[in-house]
């Protein structure tokens, strides 16, 4: 096609004026891939952190008694007993699952090792909530909390230190000097984005009994847990299940359901809800599609002076016969071929530049630019908005030009 | 000036009986530029019958040009009509303007006016290309077309060449199996020997001749006397008007 050769003429008969302008397109075009295909990559990851946490997941645990104008420091401790959580999880509509977490740091001892190792107290449905990937073994049963046993289920970095290549299934730990049994293997969960302490990867699970057997509190009576994790409906209904069970426990503990320092609660739907990811998406598109639009008005001015430079060659098409529409055709096609070759160029090295860097296999905090068509597909628009634009301004200067005054010698 | 042998017709004149290829009536062109209004032309009636060999002589500035575009549809009169061929183009628009040019129409400038990037017979092509536009016209027909051109030039060997690997007296030679290719009603060439030494222009001039003897139209604007003598038909334009009328010879 003679537009298409005339196009890559142009480009050769101006090296760095062509090379510059394809820069500008180029990497307009990847810089649309790369970050709004960053942007996404960054909403995954912080999504998949929260989700690793458990789905549909909230924890809530008491604080002070908030009363106003009393310095923190005088206000009296809260605590949440298992007879609570129970007690909530008996009257809860709206929470599909209710289960104590107790968390507490202890030296914990594989032949020569001793680590100290966040040791959580579970029960049954604390696996369920967090839908934890059990690698080997079993997980933490109703019989083990009935019978207090001394079991314990390793996450895979706990494993790693404490029983090195060798141990498995059916290895001794002693956990604060207690013999304990390992009857579960974690598999690798991954950076989670929570506020509970360790990773996942990192802690001894044992059954919640077990833990208040051993490791009792040193003021109350009671069997003080951590926190209450729970599981909502979905995610609409995040607000009223924190609002149900805030009501329930404050009932139950004697306090104000509106005190929002006694019982405290946090959930990743809300947290994620908080992050201006779709804010941080705009931003992305805005940056990048201004780079490609400036390469784009780079094509324009490139055009526009070829426009000038070729007057009497359009005074000639006109003479033997180019209707005004022909000489904007054919201007158009030959920047919109600069425009997709560049454009081309760019889409290549953005794609190409995601696949090498997802092939990477970068760790869980880096966020790596994902590819999607819905991002392949705004790239390629943004490039026909801009060569549309740079293409037809040109070729509609080049189709005003007045034959009879550029063939006349001067 | 024209040759002393002359006998002066009336200004529409021609021979009774000859179809016209292009009648003005009172024609008039204003320019409007840089704050400057040129009359460049001011009331010109003029017939040319088919198969005439007319001249068209005068000082720079006397409008012989303007009147040459308005001639080749490049341009429109500001006033009065032009037919050509019995019809009138002064309402046409610009595509229309075009397809004439396309069809009826063979220039031949100065200044050659090929493009440098199409070898000659691509050059001689491109009134076909775009011809094409409107009709179909098969690749190998045009390319048929144009080596025939460029070989009732005489340069059926030369034809993959690029304009720059000619000499000017060649390209010239180009332009005007260009202008012949769509097989106009009208050959109009402006000041065609102005960029050729004697002997080259000599030679384009024979071309024209001959091309003449076929039974084409042809127009030249020049201010060479040599030229103007060598046509049977001489027109001189002075200040925008029709001075003389001249026909030369028998």
């Amino acid at each position: 096609m003679e537009a298409v050769r005339q196009a890559f003429r142009l480009l050769l008969a101006h090296k760095v004026r062509a090379a510059l302008t394809l820069f500008g397109l180029v990497w307009g075009t990847a810089a649309v891939i790369f970050l709004v295909g960053w942007g996404a990559g960054v909403k995954t990851m912080v999504t998949n952190g929260f989700a690793k946490t458990g789905k549909d997941m909230g924890q809530m645990w008491p604080g002070r008694i908030g009363e106003q104008f009393t310095p923190a420091v005088d206000r009296r401790h809260l605590w949440f007993s298992w007879e609570d959580i129970l007690h909530v999880r008996r009257r809860a509509r709206l929470a599909t699952l209710v289960g104590a977490e107790k968390r507490q740091y202890i030296a914990v001892t594989a032949g020569q090792r001793a680590i100290n190792m966040e040791v959580r107290g579970v029960e049954p449905v604390s696996q369920e909530i967090r839908s934890l990937p059990i690698g080997a073994g079993r997980g933490i049963t109703q019989a083990d909390l009935d019978h207090r046993r001394r079991v314990a289920i390793l996450g895979v970095n706990a494993r790693r230190d404490l029983l090195g290549a060798e141990g498995g299934l059916g290895s001794r730990v002693r956990i604060g000097g207690k013999p304990f049994e390992v009857v579960g293997l974690l598999d690798r969960v991954g950076t989670q984005f929570g506020r509970d302490g360790e990773e996942v990867d990192n802690q001894v699970w044992i059954p919640l009994s077990t833990h208040f057997a051993f490791w009792p509190s040193d003021w109350t009576d009671d069997d003080v847990v951590s926190f209450a994790i729970y599981r909502m409906p979905g995610r609409h209904l995040a607000d009223e299940t924190e609002a149900e069970l805030r009501r329930i426990f404050a009932d139950r503990i004697s306090v104000s359901p509106t005190d929002e320092e006694a019982i405290l609660g946090w959930s990743p739907i809300k947290t994620l809800r908080s992050l201006p990811m779709d804010q941080q998406d705009g931003v992305m598109y805005a940056l990048s599609a201004t780079t490609l639009i400036i390469g784009g008005i780079g094509v324009l001015n490139m055009m526009l002076d070829s426009v000038r430079q070729r007057r009497r060659e359009i005074g000639i098409r006109l003479a033997v016969g180019a209707r005004r529409r022909d000489i904007l055709l054919q201007f158009f096609l030959e920047t919109l071929t600069i425009v997709a070759f560049g454009g081309g160029l760019g889409l290549a090295l953005g794609v190409g530049g995601c696949l090498a860097l997802e092939a990477l296999a970068l760790p869980d905090l880096i966020p790596v630019p994902e590819l999607s068509v819905g991002v392949v597909v705004m790239a390629v628009g943004t490039m026909g908005g801009v060569g549309l634009i740079a293409g037809i301004v040109p070729a509609w200067f080049a189709s005003r030009i007045d034959p009879a005054l550029t063939l006349r010698v001067e | 000036m024209c040759a002393m042998n002359e006998k002066v017709m009336n200004e529409t004149g021609g021979p009774l009986g000859g179809t016209a290829v292009i009648e003005l009536n009172g024609l008039h062109k204003h320019y409007r530029t840089e704050r400057v209004d040129v009359h460049a032309l001011r009331g010109i009636d003029l017939r040319i019958d088919r198969g005439e060999y007319v001249t068209v002589m005068g000082r720079s500035g006397s409008g012989k040009t303007t009147l040459l575009e308005i001639l080749g549809c490049l341009s429109q009169p500001t006033e009065g009509d032009y037919r050509l061929q019995a019809r009138s183009v002064t309402e046409l628009d610009s595509d229309q303007l075009a397809g004439l040019r396309g069809a009826q129409i063979g220039f031949v400038f100065q200044a050659f006016n090929l493009l440098p990037r199409l070898s000659a017979v691509e050059n001689v092509e491109l009134p076909l290309a775009y011809l094409g536009r409107t009709k179909k016209i098969s690749r190998r027909e045009r390319r048929e077309r144009a080596m025939n051109a460029l070989e009732r030039v005489g340069l059926g060997a030369r034809a993959d060449h690029l304009p720059n690997e000619i000499s000017g007296g060649e390209r010239q030679r180009v332009a005007v199996a260009r202008a012949l290719v769509n097989e106009p009603a009208l050959l109009l060439a402006d000041e065609p020997t102005g960029n050729l030494d004697t002997k080259t222009g000599e030679e384009v001039l024979a071309l024209f001749d001959a091309v003449h003897q076929d039974g084409n139209t042809l127009i030249i604007v020049t201010h060479d006397p040599k030229i103007g003598a060598r046509a049977p038909r001489c027109l001189t334009i002075r200040d925008g008007l029709l001075d003389r009328d001249v026909r030369n010879g028998a």
